[in-house]
């Protein structure tokens, strides 16, 4: 079964298209990457998640169940971290915990779920003081009361510092590992990447790819990019290089150190040697895969050259 | 999870369902937010003052004379009820002035509805939760006061006195309903707080005028000058809040609202005293005025984009 369906959801405000017939499904127990730039409408999606506003049109489902007339059902079983929320400045971490625990009924221990997102040491400060960081990582605790099975998480790593945004994938994927689904929104690729399942890339309302990992990599680039090192750059020597059989693409990516990226899916010593016979000296090189930041740059940028 | 009785007494409910233990988590949670700001305290000190201050007037100016007549609470009471028949609004309105509005504007009302709780929920807790904050600090203002009170004042009626602080508090909910209604229309503190403006001219300007108004097109014959139109000016005069509080004091304390002649002229000309004119009636207006304003917010609130 799965853990979210959304079916031809269309959201409008007025004359704005937020969402436009968008269409996915999440399935039980996968770790789930929303990724799209800000405006993309991944806020949108979750908030019709969770029934903080209402479709235009089409048909939601959380949990086998009815995202409108079951909303209360679905959020007693659904952990949510939302976006760019202030927590109550006048209540400590343990208030705020002790909030959600009398509120989903659980049996859950504050100092156990702060000590979990490493935030024990200020549970008896008021939240007023908390820093960005801190304030997510009190929101994360609360989001973790119950045990739920789904785990919606909009932005998780915003204000945390790269230790902090690895401490939280380590805890997505421990709650994976328990059993929850995770519902995982972000605008950089890189933190959905290392922990997700699928990856599902919206922009300006629409889904415009949705894939495994590794098949988004493939879906863009075939083959690797080679970075070289060299003395000099030439268009000549460029337009040699792009002719090549092997190579779809040779752009400079900077001057100081003159140096040039070429996408090339086969010999790799055809394009050093093209460089050798003109004369140009190759002072290093290395290769990459298709990182999948590229991926998410191509899909969310230039839409007109990736094929749909 | 689903052993625990929360969940069982939702399961299957819709949104806009009401869940008493949502409702007790919200209040509670709304009371120690508000408790910890220096509203709170404020407020209590504010009402200690208020009373202790009308007991010191009444009792340096007009002790020996009413102590005399042994009615000094009643006279307190009196007192007092003119002041707070225009402060208790005031302060409601203001504490209820950003209770929803706040939340939606800083977004932490998601931090709220991502927990099993109904939008129903939410208002009818804010409501409790507010009304605890305004009741609260009455009942420490007012227990402070007392022993204040009975010492400058010789004789001291227990009853009327917590019959004033009990139809006080009554009031303050009515307004606290009010202001939670026009807080949840709006996500912009702003425009709660221009709707929160509207409420107060309607009762303390607007209202009053229309009377007034209408008093005036009688006596110069724009409006027929019949006991029908006397009665429709009266029944309307009748629902304003305010003069609800006044009357149903007089349910509650020995404090008469209208003196026998007063009622000897209605009853010349009404025969009787007319239903909407009792202190029953009053108790009943109060109550609208509780019940009505949260229930068109509910159903609003629960059709809304947050």
């Amino acid at each position: 079964m799965p853990a979210i369906t959304v079916d031809s959801l269309t959201k409008s405000y007025g004359q704005t298209l937020a969402l436009s017939e968008l269409s996915f499904e999440v399935q039980e127990g996968e770790v789930f990457g929303f990724l799209g730039p800000n405006g993309a409408g991944k806020s949108t999606t979750i908030n019709l998640l969770l029934d903080f506003i209402r479709p235009t049109a089409g048909h939601v489902e959380v949990l086998g169940m009815d995202a409108q007339t079951h909303s209360r059902d679905i959020r007693a079983r659904t952990g949510v971290l939302p976006e760019g929320v202030e927590p109550y400045d006048r209540l400590t971490a343990r208030e705020h915990l002790e909030f959600a625990i009398e509120s989903k009924n659980t049996r859950d221990d504050p100092e156990a779920l702060l000590k979990r997102v490493g935030l024990l040491d200020a549970i008896d400060t008021k939240a007023g003081g908390y820093s960005k960081g801190m304030s997510q990582r009190l929101m994360l605790a609360m989001a973790l009361v119950g045990e739920p099975d789904l785990l919606i998480l909009d932005e998780p790593s915003t204000g945390l510092d790269p230790n902090g945004a690895r401490e939280m994938r380590r805890i997505v994927t421990q709650e994976n590992e328990r059993g929850a689904t995770v519902f995982f929104s972000s605008h950089i690729m890189e933190q959905v990447e290392a922990v997700c399942d699928r990856v599902g890339i919206l922009r300006d309302g629409e889904m415009v790819a949705i894939d495994s990992v590794e098949g988004l990599r493939d879906s863009v680039t075939d083959g690797e990019s080679l970075r070289i090192t060299v003395d000099r750059i030439e268009d000549d020597a460029l337009h040699a290089v792009r002719s090549l059989p092997d190579v779809s693409d040779a752009v400079v990516e900077g001057e100081n150190p003159p140096r040039i990226v070429v996408q090339v899916d086969g010999s790799k010593t055809a394009v050093l040697g093209e460089l050798e016979e003109r004369g140009i000296e190759v002072e290093d090189f290395s290769t990459t895969e298709a990182s999948l930041d590229d991926v998410f740059q191509s899909y969310t940028a230039d839409r007109e050259v990736t094929a749909r | 999870m689903s052993t625990e009785t929360g969940t069982t007494t939702a399961s299957g409910s819709p949104s806009s369902s009401i869940n008493l233990e949502s409702i007790r988590a919200i209040a509670k949670k709304d009371f120690q937010d508000s408790f910890r700001s220096w509203v709170f305290w404020g407020l209590s000190i504010f009402f200690f003052t208020l009373l202790v201050a009308s007991t010191g007037i009444i009792s340096y100016f007009e002790g020996d004379l009413i102590a005399a007549e042994g009615a000094t609470t009643v006279v307190l009471i009196d007192q007092v009820r003119g002041l707070t028949q225009l402060v208790i609004p005031l302060i409601a309105l203001i504490l209820g002035w950003k209770s929803v509005a706040g939340e939606r504007e800083s977004g932490s009302i998601k931090i709220l509805l991502s927990l099993p709780h109904s939008r129903t929920d939410v208002l009818i807790g804010k409501l409790i939760g507010r009304s605890a904050v305004l009741a609260v600090s009455l009942t420490v203002g007012f227990a402070l006061a007392a022993v204040v009170v009975a010492a400058l004042i010789g004789s001291f009626d227990v009853g009327d006195y917590l019959g004033l602080l009990v139809v006080s508090i009554l009031y303050g909910v009515a307004y606290t309903s009010l202001a939670i209604a026009a807080s949840s229309m709006t996500r912009s503190t702003t425009i709660a707080g221009a709707a929160i403006f509207g409420i107060f001219v309607l009762f303390y300007i607007i209202w009053d005028t229309i009377v007034t108004a209408i008093y005036l097109l009688m006596i110069f014959d724009y409006l027929p000058d019949n006991e029908t139109m006397a009665q429709v000016v009266l029944f309307f005069q009748s629902l304003d809040p305010g003069t609800a509080y006044a009357t149903v004091l007089s349910l509650a304390t020995s404090v008469a609202e209208m003196d026998d002649q007063t009622v000897a002229a209605l009853e010349a000309m009404f025969d009787t005293v007319p239903f909407y004119l009792t202190d029953w009636f009053a108790l009943v207006v109060l109550l609208f005025w509780i019940v009505v304003p949260m229930a068109i917010a509910i159903i609003r609130f629960d059709r809304t984009d947050l």
